[in-house]
């Protein structure tokens, strides 16, 4: 068990940005949220899956809805409370310890929120070990893990409670409420037992986050060069360098599919990667050849402060490096491939891990 | 045939203030570079009658005065004059997990007062309330504020789609304060984004009082020197705003500066893509010119410590200026980050004083003319004495040295591998190197030393607007040129020439997860009737 403090807040926060792989939502908004929440209730406990007793319940807490909305309309703050109270309701019993869903993005940061307000542990573990755009994409959905009940509340008050027959089910009715609740939500989902989370959540994904953050956040204390610090830290192949020339978007049912181009600089001057993104960047190609695929991820960084950039926020000029990331050894099977892979997200190509894409440099 | 006239620009800055005068076609025909006074007014009202009387030009053809300032940034950074400011928001029940104000540093927060409070009211995305106003429960707060607060800011959630709840709370406040109350309203501040906006709102409320002051200052040294002109002050996107907007909208004078020398330094060079160094006394501030404006920045502008969503030009200092200071340590040379600033004529070598800076080299080379110098052959030994090495082997290293930084500072702004133009500006331009590494030339132009104010002459006007619709309800191309008719009038009505109307910014960007919302953005330029 470990104290997560207000500072410890910022370190997760740049570190969710990084596992956000250009999606998840800024986490901006979440870790003011968490860092208020902290201020007021107290430093939350972080505490490893392996430290769960068995029949414990755990419920990943979590923000639902659209990025751009989500820095527009607020939270209230309640709606999170509400969803998690409306699921001990629902249960019958109380909730032992939360978790996020995925420890990219805005909801990397925002369970610590709930964690300060309800006073119980935060376990330091997540379903996706990254950022994905849709509620069945978890570990849980390999492990079998039901997401139902759902239970959801917006800031206004209303709430429901979903039983979908199946986890796709889950995202497509919760997504089509939320629209109605103006864009965004809180939801409370995959209700587990301890026992389940240390089988089928990637653990220890909470203070990686943290240590990817510290990376690029100390560099400049530890007179090191933050990108270098990060590639270290997270064993990342550094795919492309480069300045963005080029960005096209287009919205497909609830989604932005895009494309943005990267025209090369120094080592792979002449060269052009073109990365493609769904929110989250899904597949980077060097001059048409695949150098990475998801669910291996994909980040995009700011070359002048080593920040990653979020899809959203992505500008023409900006100088980048691209680098490339081994996802969790779950999502490397062939049912990992199939729920998250670039057949899932309408790709023709085959999933080949990142390392024997580029192995010959 | 259109009249001749002529226009007059100023730039105060911390050290000097600088002014040109310039005919109607552009064609600078006066400059000085004064001391920048502690009460601003009187540097401005020397620097100006210096380039009348210089320029011999009739003072009734004086048609336009263009002043750039970085009063407004000064007054936020040293927390000087600020406004007790209230601030009122419009969003319950959403919005309260993240209060007003959470992210402002401890000492703003002070300064501003605690007046922060939250109603209900604000839109959905798609226009629908997320509920309506309450006028007691906004009265009373106003009740709370009266004789507390000096301003007040209004935002509301999705103002910028629709304003009206902003505007129905500002005309009760006004009812409850009384109409002297100064108000900003979100919706006329910034972009997208609740907290940025409210961020910026809340600061232009706060300099609404300085603003008005330096305005006031502005406008009676003008009238005190016999000019009747059109007043306009330098907006950050190197655009104008006349004196009313200044004091409507003064947040967005901020930065205005490196705007204005980048755009000068492109006009006077007559080139329009290129990499623009600004040298000063303390910095070389290298910005990057792309068809005459400067880049904009990706990062969301922090002023004065808070977070908002202005763009501002992307701009890499080194600490590198005439007054940099040069110490020798273990044989290698250092130089800066500190420098002598405005006490150079008392501080350096060449004047009698002790510290070695870099003019003291420029100034032995006889590269530079200060008044007041020493006859560059003493000077020498001097120097020599001082670092207690031979001059020659010093001023080879402090030349590499000055070469090495510069050609990094050309690095970092350069965004592909191809070798661009460098333009030199700034008083301290003469410590460039005429060769640099990467530059496929280093241009020197006439009357370089007074760009930031040359740019401030040759500003045009903008305006701007931002929305999020519902493509299932209105038609998308029909808004988008529905919003362009709106800004392009708003711009008519700034005093633009409708000929010269340029489109900067177009844009309609679907939003992820919300089928059928776009985002559109319209920003136009021009330049201002004749």
């Amino acid at each position: 068990m470990q104290k997560i403090t207000s500072e410890d807040i910022e370190y997760i926060a740049m570190g969710s940005t990084v596992l956000g792989t250009g999606g998840g939502g800024d986490p901006y908004i979440g870790k003011l949220l968490a860092k208020e929440a902290i201020k007021e209730f107290g430093d939350v406990s972080l505490i490893k899956a392996d430290e769960l007793d068995d029949d414990a319940l755990v419920v990943p807490i979590a923000a639902f809805g659209a990025p751009m909305i989500l820095v527009e309309k607020l939270f209230s703050g309640d709606e999170f409370i509400k969803a998690f109270e409306m699921m001990e309701s629902y249960l019958g019993r109380k909730i032992d310890a939360i978790m996020p869903i995925e420890a990219g993005g805005l909801n990397g940061v925002i369970p610590f929120s709930i964690a300060a307000q309800k006073q119980i542990p935060l376990v330091d573990a997540d379903g996706m070990g990254r950022a994905f755009p849709r509620l069945e994409m978890t570990t849980f959905t390999l492990h079998g893990i039901p997401v139902s009940p759902i239970t959801q509340a917006d800031e206004k008050g209303n709430k429901n409670v979903y039983h979908t027959i199946d986890n796709t089910w889950g995202e497509t009715l919760v997504g089509a409420t939320t629209i109605q609740m103006g864009g965004s939500c809180a939801i409370g989902c995959y209700p587990m037992s301890g026992k389940q989370i240390k089988e089928a959540a990637i653990h220890g994904i909470v203070s990686y986050a943290k240590s990817l953050g510290k990376a690029i956040l100390d560099a400049k204390y530890l007179n090191l060069n933050p990108l270098d610090s990060l590639i270290e830290k997270a064993e990342a192949i550094k795919l492309f360098t480069g300045k963005i020339s080029n960005i096209s978007v287009k919205t497909e049912g609830r989604w932005n599919k895009g494309v943005c181009e990267i025209t090369g600089l120094n080592e792979h001057q002449n060269s052009l990667m073109e990365l493609d993104f769904q929110n989250e960047f899904l597949m980077a190609k060097k001059d048409g050849k695949s150098v990475a695929i998801t669910p291996d991820l994909i980040v995009l960084i700011d070359a002048e402060n080593a920040q990653p950039i979020t899809a959203e926020t992505i500008q023409y000029g900006t100088r980048v490096v691209v680098l490339g990331m081994k996802a969790h050894k779950q999502w490397r099977t062939e049912k990992g491939i199939e729920l998250a892979g670039p057949k899932k997200f309408g790709y023709k190509e085959n999933y080949t891990p990142i390392e024997e894409l580029n192995k010959n440099g | 045939m259109d009249k001749i006239y002529y226009k007059i620009g100023v730039d105060v800055g911390g050290t000097n203030t600088d002014a040109v005068l310039v005919s109607n076609e552009n064609e600078i025909l006066a400059k000085t570079k004064q001391t920048t006074s502690l009460d601003i007014s009187s540097g401005i009202e020397k620097a100006i009658k210096k380039v009348i009387s210089e320029g011999n030009i009739p003072i009734g053809e004086i048609k336009y005065i263009m002043l750039g300032t970085t009063h407004c940034t000064n007054a936020l950074v040293e927390r000087k004059e600020l406004n007790k400011t209230g601030a009122i928001r419009i969003g319950l029940p959403a919005s309260s997990a993240i209060p007003i104000m959470t992210d402002f540093p401890e000492d703003l927060k002070v300064i501003l007062g605690k007046h922060n409070y939250l109603v209900h009211g604000g839109y959905e995305f798609d226009g629908r309330l997320i509920s309506p106003l309450n006028e007691d429960e906004v009265k009373n707060f106003l009740l709370k504020m009266k004789g507390e607060v000096e301003s007040l800011s209004i935002t509301g959630v999705f103002s910028k789609t629709l304003p009206d709840q902003e505007l129905q709370v500002s005309e009760w406040a006004k009812e409850v304060l009384g109409g002297d109350i100064k108000i900003s309203c979100s919706h006329q501040v910034g972009g997208l984004g609740l907290l940025e906006r409210e961020n910026a709102s809340i600061l232009n409320s706060a300099l609404k009082g300085v603003a008005t002051k330096m305005v006031s200052a502005f406008k009676e040294t003008i009238d005190k020197l016999g000019i009747n002109a059109q007043l306009f002050i330098g907006q950050n996107d190197g655009t104008l705003m006349s004196l009313e907007q200044v004091q409507e909208f003064p947040v967005l004078t901020i930065s205005s500066g490196p705007t204005n020398s980048i755009r000068g330094a492109g006009a006077l060079s007559k080139i329009s893509n290129g990499i623009v160094i600004d040298v000063g006394g303390t910095t070389s501030d290298g910005g990057v010119l792309v068809n005459y404006f400067p880049r904009e920045s990706t990062q969301s502008a922090q002023i004065g410590g808070v977070r908002t969503n202005f763009r501002m030009p992307d701009v890499v200092a080194v600490g590198l200026g005439g007054g940099t200071i040069i110490r020798i340590e273990n044989g290698n040379c250092k130089l800066g980050p500190d420098s002598v600033g405005y006490q150079l004529k008392e501080k350096g070598i060449a004047f009698g004083g002790t510290i070695l800076t870099i003019s003291d080299f420029f100034i032995a080379e006889e590269q530079l003319e200060i008044e007041g110098t020493k006859t560059p052959k003493n000077l020498k030994n001097n120097i020599s004495i001082v670092v207690n090495l031979p001059y020659e082997s010093i001023l080879q290293k402090v030349k590499e040295t000055i070469q090495f930084e510069i050609e990094k500072l050309v690095d970092k702004l350069k965004t592909d591998g191809k070798d661009i133009p460098v333009i030199a500006c700034g008083g301290g331009a003469f410590l460039l190197p005429t060769k640099i590494n990467g530059a496929s030339k280093v241009l020197f132009p006439e009357h370089m030393e007074v760009a930031n104010a040359f740019g401030a002459c040759i500003a045009q006007i903008s305006s701007e607007e931002e929305i999020v619709i519902n493509t299932m309800q209105n038609n998308e191309k029909q808004e988008l040129e529905k919003l362009l008719e709106k800004v392009k009038s708003n711009l008519l009505q700034k005093g633009a020439l409708e000929s010269s109307i340029d489109v900067l910014i177009k844009e309609s960007i679907p939003l992820a997860y919300l089928p059928g919302a776009v985002k559109l953005k319209i920003k136009l330029c021009g330049d201002l009737l004749n």
